[in-house]
């Protein structure tokens, strides 16, 4: 690419100004995030209540109630990496109204220039919802047995890194599918769902019984959430961390080709219809 | 009795004050400033039954709030009105039931329905008897030439189509009273004119009072006798539309046809000519100054022909709004 | 004057164009105002929303189905949810009664006024603040009817009716594994806070939407309703201990989201039983806060029209 870095600086500087705009909606909305996993709470005491009186076990797949707590609270770190909202539909949006043609006639790359965007997105986001998830966790300190060794940190937050890179340029690929079908909105919404489910943001994967667990493990969704989370609370340690975060690279790269590949033979299709 | 009746009615908004740059974006996270704009200060309108008047001024003059307070859609700050004898912010169903409002560049129909499926949730809420309700609905398309467009999703009409379904929406109750606001905006010539004679011929029928808002002063000048030009929120002239001339521009033009193609000289001492190509000259000359003017012509050259107008109308309210 | 114009509606066949004033009184376009009954026919109007709304969403077949299909799926994902939670545990909550059927009795209901909400009041609260934002609310303050009922079932979403044919089947099943039928008085009763719960609900989304009138765009009003929905969907027993009780006390007295569903559902798992004060007391504050909610919400719908300054065109 013949982009100088100069440029990707200036985009990273205006998505900044446009996205601290939405002033309220941004503090509120991060604030509100947290909501559902207070119920979430509720609901699992209720349900290690009641297992311990009629059945006298106080764990559920291995999960202790604060683990299941602490559980909660760390994919909603992995969240905050891995989401995309509005990419794959604002990607296919583009192409349906023609403003793709922008990135074959400007000299920028498209999914590098989306990726600095988003880029700029998350760190509006983190700077305004540090605040918040400091003083989430800060209060509910409790739930977790200390930090973890530095080791099993460094991990976690390179399964982070590669969670945010992960969801990107797989969101990215759906988008590109634009190029191929114009409406893919029913496609995401089947998409949301599926990631809600089984990234492990809905219940830990590990909860999933049989043929279905060992299912939802080949996806790559359990890297957007579930991944992180268990690394930071050493369920996933020594060789399996490595190979863990062999494989979450692995889908990393795996998306990121995808992504070019399909914008390649998508652009090729869209000017062979003369755009 | 008069249909309409203000006195001294006013609004003011208050407004955020947005500024430019991240920095002030940032800051206004936390703090932001706001001021008072006032849309309309003190109108004292009379308007008696089945007049039509043609509303003019400046895009932010106060138009379409003077509308849309007439109409209750907005409480004022100060003043008083009475519409049909009505408050009109009171929003009583009695009020409502008796006038309509039409906006150019909002619309009330369902986008993706046919209008006649619209214009049936019209007559419940307007509670039209089912015979008048097809008797008028029937006229009313007849009269715009839109029955066979009845049946068609309204976004599939074209923009003047639409307006046209939009005067019919909102004619359906009979209102004795009807406020239009940009009615023709962003219509072709053609189109604008097939409202015009619309209006013009409903009115003549109906004998509603009309209250109209436009930028094309030929609306204006096809529809109404009575103009009112407001400008930063205040009434500044009511009266007919021929005294506009009279009333704003202090200005005569005197057209010359020469009987030779020679220039006389010193013209530009008389006033400002607008036009010299020999034979034609056009003068603009003050008012007073006329007679004079010519005068001093007729000494000196020879004339085939004279003429003495007023500035064009389009002129005069151009150059009145570029003084408000 | 011009009169160009006559020729050509001659032309179009206007009826009678010349006709003196007196012979045109029966027609539509006579200059005497129409003797109009006073009170508009609201079932009437009603009717015609639901009609023109399934006209519309006929006309986009795809989209429906898609709607439809996608929020069942979201059900079922769900319903699966709970399914695998009931593999671990008898039981939500220890000693509380909410086993696996009496527990999908709670999610039927829940469903059930989801749906009934979701359908007919949620568009139009979201629509609402779109009307505020564009300035086409000015329409709606026109016309001779009530603006909340206006404003509150404009349009209706015939595809949240799926969930609804599903929490029913759910309930069924639920009722024939744990082998007994609820009694006509049971069933009146629960009918009739279900819609109180409906109305709850309705309160609170019309009430959150008046306030774009004031903060200008409300586009999170639908995470917000998620988010304060969510406290709903479980039997309010869970809410307990040092921080549960007074989130169940916020939520049931102060915004009364838990009774929604939860007084409701109760009718069913464990009918109406007068002998203790408990049993009595959070079913007529139900109706005390079905009634303080609409009138709140009325008011706070007032005050905020009083605000409206209709976006400039």
């Amino acid at each position: 690419m013949i982009t100088r870095p100069a440029t990707y600086w200036t985009v990273l500087f205006i998505s900044l100004q446009e996205r601290l705009v939405y002033r309220g909606e941004f503090a509120m909305s991060t604030l509100m995030r947290f909501l559902p996993i207070i119920t979430q709470i509720f609901l699992w005491q209720a349900i290690f209540s009641a297992i311990e009186v009629e059945r006298g076990s106080e764990t559920i797949a291995g999960y202790t109630f604060h683990g299941m707590i602490a559980y909660y609270l760390l994919t909603t770190i992995s969240r905050a990496f891995s989401s995309m909202p509005g990419l794959a539909s604002g990607i296919a949006r583009d192409i349906r109204d023609g403003t793709v043609k922008k990135f074959l006639i400007q000299p920028i790359d498209m999914v590098s220039f989306l990726l600095v965007r988003r880029l700029a997105h998350k760190l509006v986001y983190y700077m305004v919802a540090l605040g918040p998830f400091a003083l989430v966790f800060f209060l509910f300190r409790g739930f977790f047995e200390g930090w973890p060794e530095p080791h099993v940190f460094a991990g976690f937050v390179l399964s982070l890194l590669l969670a945010f890179l992960l969801g990107f340029f797989l969101e990215a690929t759906l988008g590109m599918i634009g190029f191929w079908f114009l409406e893919v909105t029913s496609l995401m919404f089947v998409y949301m769902l599926l990631n809600f489910f089984f990234s492990g943001h809905m219940f830990p994967i590990d909860l999933l019984p049989g043929i279905w667990g060992d299912l939802v493990r080949l996806l790559p969704l359990q890297y957007l959430a579930y991944f992180p989370a268990a690394v930071f609370l050493g369920r996933v340690s020594g060789p399996a961390l490595a190979a863990g975060l062999a494989t979450q690279f692995a889908w990393v790269v795996f998306f990121a080709v995808a992504a070019r590949v399909a914008f390649h033979f998508g652009v090729r299709r869209y000017s062979g219809f003369g755009g | 009795m008069a249909v309409i009746e203000t006195d001294q009615l006013a609004k003011s908004y208050r407004v955020y004050r947005k500024k430019e740059g991240l920095g002030a974006s940032l800051a206004g996270l936390f703090r932001r400033e706001y001021r008072e704009v006032e849309a309309v200060r003190g109108i004292d309108l009379r308007v008696e039954e089945g007049e039509f008047v043609a509303f003019l001024g400046p895009n932010g003059a106060g138009k379409t709030t003077t509308l849309k307070l007439l109409s209750g859609v907005i409480t004022p700050t100060a003043g008083t009105a009475r519409v049909l004898g009505h408050v009109p912010w009171r929003r009583e169903n009695a009020y409502r039931r008796r006038f309509a409002l039409v906006m150019g560049q909002k619309n009330q129909l369902w986008w993706d329905l046919p209008a006649a499926e619209s214009f049936r949730l019209h007559q419940e809420i307007y509670c039209i008897e089912r015979d008048r309700f097809g008797q008028t609905c029937h006229e009313l398309c007849e009269m715009l030439g839109v029955e066979h467009l009845l049946g068609q999703p309204v976004r599939e009409l074209s923009l003047g189509e639409r307006m046209r379904m939009e005067l019919i929406a909102a004619l359906l109750h009979s209102p004795e009273v009807l406020f239009l606001d940009e009615p023709t905006i962003g219509l072709d010539v053609v189109a604008q004119h097939t409202i015009q004679q619309f209006l013009r011929e409903y009115q003549r029928l109906r004998r509603v009072t009309i209250l109209l808002t436009s930028h094309y002063m030929r609306d204006v000048a096809a529809l109404c006798r009575r103009v009112v030009i407001i400008a930063a929120g205040r009434i500044i002239y009511d009266g007919p539309l021929d005294g506009i001339t009279g009333h704003f521009s202090g200005q005569k033009i005197v057209s010359l046809q020469l009987a030779d193609g020679e220039m006389p000289t010193g013209l530009e001492r008389l006033g400002e000519v607008l036009e010299s190509r020999p034979p034609k000259v056009r003068i603009c000359v003050p008012r007073g100054e006329v007679t004079r003017v010519l005068t001093h012509i007729f000494a000196h050259c020879a004339v085939q022909d004279v003429s003495v107008e007023d500035p064009p109308l389009d002129a005069v309210i151009a150059e009145v709004f570029s003084r408000s | 004057m011009d009169n160009r114009g006559l020729s050509q509606f001659s032309q179009h066949g206007d009826p009678r164009p010349n006709q003196p004033p007196g012979d045109a009184a029966k027609t539509g376009l006579s200059p005497s105002a129409p003797p109009a009954p006073l009170r508009p026919s609201y079932t009437r109007v009603a009717y015609t929303f639901l009609r023109n709304s399934l006209v519309r969403d006929m006309t986009f077949r795809a989209n429906f189905l898609i709607d439809t299909i996608s929020s069942m799926v979201w059900v079922l994902m769900n319903l699966g949810f709970y399914v695998l939670i009931f593999e671990y545990t008898p039981m939500i909550g220890a000693g509380t009664g909410w086993g696996k059927y009496q527990f999908f009795l709670f999610l039927g209901t829940t469903l059930i006024i989801n749906s009934l909400t979701r359908g007919l009041f949620l568009a139009n609260a979201i629509e609402l603040s779109e009307h505020i934002r564009n300035g086409t609310l000015d329409f709606i303050l026109l016309k001779p009817i009530d603006t909340q009922f206006l404003v509150s079932l404009g349009r209706i979403e015939w595809s949240a009716l799926g969930p609804l044919g599903f929490g029913l089947v759910l309930m069924l099943h639920s009722f024939g594994q744990l082998g007994y039928a609820p009694g006509p008085v049971t069933v009146v009763l629960y009918v009739f806070y279900l819609a109180c719960g409906c109305a709850i609900y309705y309160s609170l989304m019309i009430a959150m939407s008046s306030t774009a009138i004031w903060f200008g765009r409300n586009r999170s009003l639908l995470d917000f309703w998620f988010y304060i929905t969510n406290f709903s969907r479980y039997p309010m027993e869970i809410y307990r201990g040092p921080w549960g009780d007074p989130l169940r006390w916020t939520f049931t007295f102060l915004v009364p989201v838990l009774v929604a569903v939860n007084i409701p559902a109760r009718m069913l798992v464990r009918p109406l039983d007068v002998r203790t004060a408990a049993d009595w007391t959070l079913p007529v504050f139900t109706i005390v806060a079905t009634l303080a909610g609409l009138a709140v919400s009325r008011w706070v719908f007032q005050r905020a029209l009083l605000s409206y300054r209709s976006a400039s065109s």
